[in-house]
Formats: C-alpha cells, sequence, structure tokens
C-alpha cells in the first residue's frame, strides 16, 4: 500500500523570544531591541478545561527601529514568544 | 478427487491477533477482544490463556470478567486488522492464488489451476500456508464444496492442512460440532435442547421439518451440514494502492475542522499520479484516534466520479460517525475505474488560462524544491483566540 502521511504545520506558530520585562511584566526590549511603545495589551486565557491549558498576556508593540511585533508572555510555562497575532 | 477442490484458509481469531500485534506481551495472557462502543457488551475472539481460565468467545463482558478477573480487554483496531488482512491476501495473491475473501480471517480459493504450478495439492495448500507467515497460526482445509472445505479448516490444527474427500465429505462433517454453522444461538440452543448435538445428527432430520420449526437460516444450516452448495470461488479485484493520511499537531474533534481536512485529503489523492485518470468507485475513511484505537468506514458511489465536491459531499456525513478526538485522517481510493472519457467545452470559461498558469506555476515549484512545498493554508477555526489555532498548513501535491 502506497500511503503517505504528511503532518500539517502552524500558521502564525509562535516563535522563541528574548525579552527583557519590568518588574510589573510590561517588556521594554525584543530580540535586543528596545520598545518605543506598547500599543496594546491584552490577555488570552483558554483551553483552561484540558491538560494544555494556555494563559499569556499578549503586547503589541512598536520597537525603536520603526518595526511592529507582538510579543507575548505565556504564564503556564514562563517563556516569551512573539506571533503574528 | 483433486481436480475440482476448494481450499480455506482460516486464521481464527483474526481481529483479536490483528490488534494484538502492537501489544505481542498480551498474546500469552488472558486477552479478549472488546465490544465496539455502542454495542452489545459481548467479548470477541479469546487468547488460549483465556480459554483455559474459562472465558468464551460472545460471553457478556461482566461475565467474562468475573470468570477471570484478569482477563485485558483489548481495544478493537478495524483499520489496522483490514491493513494486515489485505496484506495477508496479497502475498497469496502473489503466490498465484485468486482468493476470494470471505471476512477477515477467512479466504477461499480454487486449487485446480494452481496445483499443476506447485506440483500438487497439497504442495499448493503448503504453499498458501507458507505465503499466509506462520506467525498467524493459519490453517487450510480443502474440500469439493465450501462449507466442507471452512469446516476442515477449522478443526485443523495451525500449520495443517487438511483434505476432504467429496465420497467422505458426510463421514467427516457428521461428528462435528453444531457451532460450525452459521446460526443464531437461540436457535443452536433450541437445536440442543432436541437433543441434535452433532452436524450428522442435523443431516439425519428431513428438510422441510428444519425448515418449518427454524426457518429459512434453519433450513440453510441443515443444507451446509449436508455438505453445502458447491459454488466456486471467484478470484476478487485487487483493491487500488493510492492513500493519503494526515497527520494533526493534536487532537481533533470539531467537523469544521475535520471537514477542511476531508477536503485537503480529496485534493491530494485526486492529484495522485498513479490514479492515471480513472474515477474512484470506492473510498475507505479511515482515523487513529486519540486514545491509540483506529475507526473505518468505507463509501462505495453509485456514479464514480474524480470531481472533489461530490466525493467530499458523499464522505461529509461520515464524519459525524467519528467515535471520539482523532490524531489522523487518512482517505483511501479503494477501487478505481477505468476512465471513460470526458466531453471537453468548444469554448473554456473565462479565467481558465490564469488558472493553467497558476497550476504550471505551481508545478514548476514543487519539481524545483520537492514534496510538499506547496501548501495551502487551511482555516480550521477562525473564531479561534489562539492565533496559531485559526489555521493549519496543509501540503498540496496535486
Amino acid at each position: 500500500m502506497v500511503r503517505t502521511a504528511r503532518l500539517a504545520g502552524r500558521v502564525n506558530a509562535p516563535r522563541p523570544a528574548l525579552v527583557v520585562a519590568r518588574f510589573g511584566g510590561e517588556p521594554t526590549q525584543v530580540n535586543r531591541q528596545a520598545i518605543a511603545v506598547v500599543r496594546e495589551e491584552w490577555r488570552v486565557v483558554d483551553r483552561w478545561w484540558t491538560e494544555e491549558p494556555v494563559s499569556r498576556r499578549y503586547f503589541d508593540v512598536v520597537l525603536e527601529s520603526g518595526q511592529n511585533a507582538v510579543v507575548f508572555h505565556d504564564d503556564e510555562h514562563g517563556r516569551w514568544f512573539t506571533q503574528k497575532a | 478427487m483433486c481436480s475440482q477442490m476448494i481450499a480455506c484458509v482460516l486464521i481464527p481469531g483474526f481481529p483479536l491477533r490483528a490488534a494484538l500485534e502492537a501489544r505481542p506481551s498480551l498474546a500469552l495472557r488472558p486477552a479478549a477482544l472488546a465490544p465496539i462502543e455502542g454495542t452489545e457488551p459481548l467479548i470477541g475472539p479469546i487468547t488460549a490463556a483465556a480459554e483455559a481460565a474459562g472465558v468464551r468467545p460472545g460471553m457478556r463482558m461482566g461475565e467474562a470478567l468475573a470468570t477471570c478477573p484478569s482477563l485485558v480487554l483489548v481495544e478493537q483496531d478495524p483499520a489496522h486488522a483490514e491493513q494486515a488482512w489485505e496484506e495477508v491476501l496479497r502475498r497469496l495473491e502473489d503466490a498465484g492464488f485468486a482468493v476470494e475473501p470471505a471476512e477477515p480471517g477467512c479466504v477461499y480459493f480454487e486449487t485446480s489451476g494452481i496445483e499443476r504450478l506447485y506440483g500438487g495439492l497439497e504442495r499448493a495448500l503448503r504453499r498458501a500456508l507458507a505465503a499466509v507467515g506462520s506467525a498467524w497460526d493459519a490453517r487450510v482445509g480443502a474440500a469439493a464444496r465450501r462449507f466442507a472445505a471452512l469446516a476442515a479448516a477449522s478443526v485443523a490444527r495451525p500449520g495443517q492442512v487438511l483434505v476432504v474427500s467429496d465420497e467422505r465429505a458426510g463421514e467427516f462433517l457428521a461428528p462435528l460440532p453444531l457451532g460450525l454453522v452459521p446460526l443464531e444461538p437461540s436457535r443452536q440452543q433450541e437445536l440442543r435442547e432436541l437433543g441434535v448435538r452433532r452436524l450428522g445428527e442435523l443431516a439425519g432430520l428431513p428438510g422441510a421439518a428444519v425448515a418449518e420449526r427454524l426457518g429459512p437460516d434453519g433450513r440453510r444450516a441443515w443444507s451446509l451440514a449436508r455438505g453445502g452448495g458447491k459454488r466456486r470461488p471467484r478470484g476478487r479485484r485487487p483493491p487500488a494502492e493510492i492513500a493519503e493520511a494526515l497527520e494533526f499537531p493534536e487532537a481533533i474533534d470539531n467537523e469544521l475542522t475535520l471537514r477542511r481536512a476531508l477536503g485537503a485529503l480529496v485534493e491530494t489523492l485526486l492529484g495522485r499520479p498513479e490514479r492515471a485518470g480513472r474515477f474512484p468507485r470506492k473510498l475507505a475513511f479511515t482515523a487513529r484516534l486519540v486514545g491509540g484505537g483506529s475507526w473505518r468506514r468505507t463509501v462505495t458511489l453509485r456514479d464514480p466520479t474524480a470531481e472533489a465536491p461530490r466525493l467530499r459531499a458523499a464522505l461529509g456525513p461520515k464524519l459525524q460517525e467519528l467515535p471520539g478526538p482523532v490524531v489522523e485522517l487518512g482517505l483511501e481510493l479503494v477501487e478505481l475505474t477505468e476512465s471513460t472519457g470526458r466531453q471537453l467545452e468548444l469554448v473554456p470559461p473565462a479565467g481558465t488560462d490564469l488558472v493553467d498558469r497558476l497550476h504550471d506555476g505551481l508545478r514548476q515549484v514543487r519539481a524545483a524544491t520537492g514534496t510538499g512545498s506547496v501548501c495551502t493554508v487551511v482555516e480550521v477555526a477562525p473564531w479561534s483566540r489562539i492565533p496559531e489555532a485559526r489555521a493549519l498548513l496543509v501540503p498540496r501535491d496535486e
């Protein structure tokens, strides 16, 4: 039997990021680039009824280079990621 | 004797043996095939250790567990069983046997054509056993009639070949237990209460009286006990070999996602070059479930078609029968019909040229970068608050 199994990939998968944050959790640097302004902040809490709950704090930021970025702190694993939200 | 023989290759408890391939250590322990969810809680085939502990196939699950508390219930794996059975059939076909499968674990073939190839009936049957492989504990029976061949295979030991001549078939069948004929357990019990416990005793009754008491099924059982019909086995048409599967990063149970995945599978299968312009008539839909089990449904189309929307419409409703979340969804083209030609348009509709160019471009990219390089974004849960859960990238190799 000629059988091919393909793995469906994810669109907008989170990428690990190097983020420096203040005590309150607000980021000041993303991947060694300073943040000029935090435009928006929101929380995503989902799948709390599963074994893989999602609890994230998102920040829509503008870097000093003028570039836009969205970063989030994964509260479940204590790590930072960038993502196209 | 050997000119018109029918052979039966039997692998008792095939679905259980197939399910145990993944857990071979259970083969030596008391184990039974669990019933399918939603059906009557009767256990299926059992291992020798379970039989020694007093468990019997067809027992109620509660009774079986009370009889043998250490009994392990093995979840059914129909997709794997079907695949393993297909491999057995193919090995037999490769050895030259034109097989007619009756059910997983039981297959018939006619020996007249193959005897000359292997130098006699016994040698041909030994070759069939070798083709099946020793791991399955297969046995072979041969007789002039189908039922006698099945009965011979049922009483043979693993790896044994048992040939019954037509003249001695009645004598051979007479002492065999009544359980060999396909008859409802309640009917079998009725016969036992009447003192009929052996095939010979059933065969000795007047046919009309049996039909009157037990109906058409009883009449058929009576006919089988006397040797049964002489219908010759007809070699099957081997199924097509085109299959695709899609593995998910996590278990999926929402219907929209599954429908999108089905759409992607249909497109990919129709694009496979092995299809060679033929139209699917029969398809098999498979799924690997999150708990480790599997699921399989076959769909036969009234009119063979290679139109993706019609295939999706035919297969879509089957998704509702999925018993739980799936981690892999698969689609197989089981039977293809020859190309019948198609009426082309005199003037192609507007936009066709552009679509053709796009397809050409994608084909070139694929040729340059390899399989899986061209993907389609399939929206699966656009409402999700988690960005990466909204869409999947599905490889497209049309």
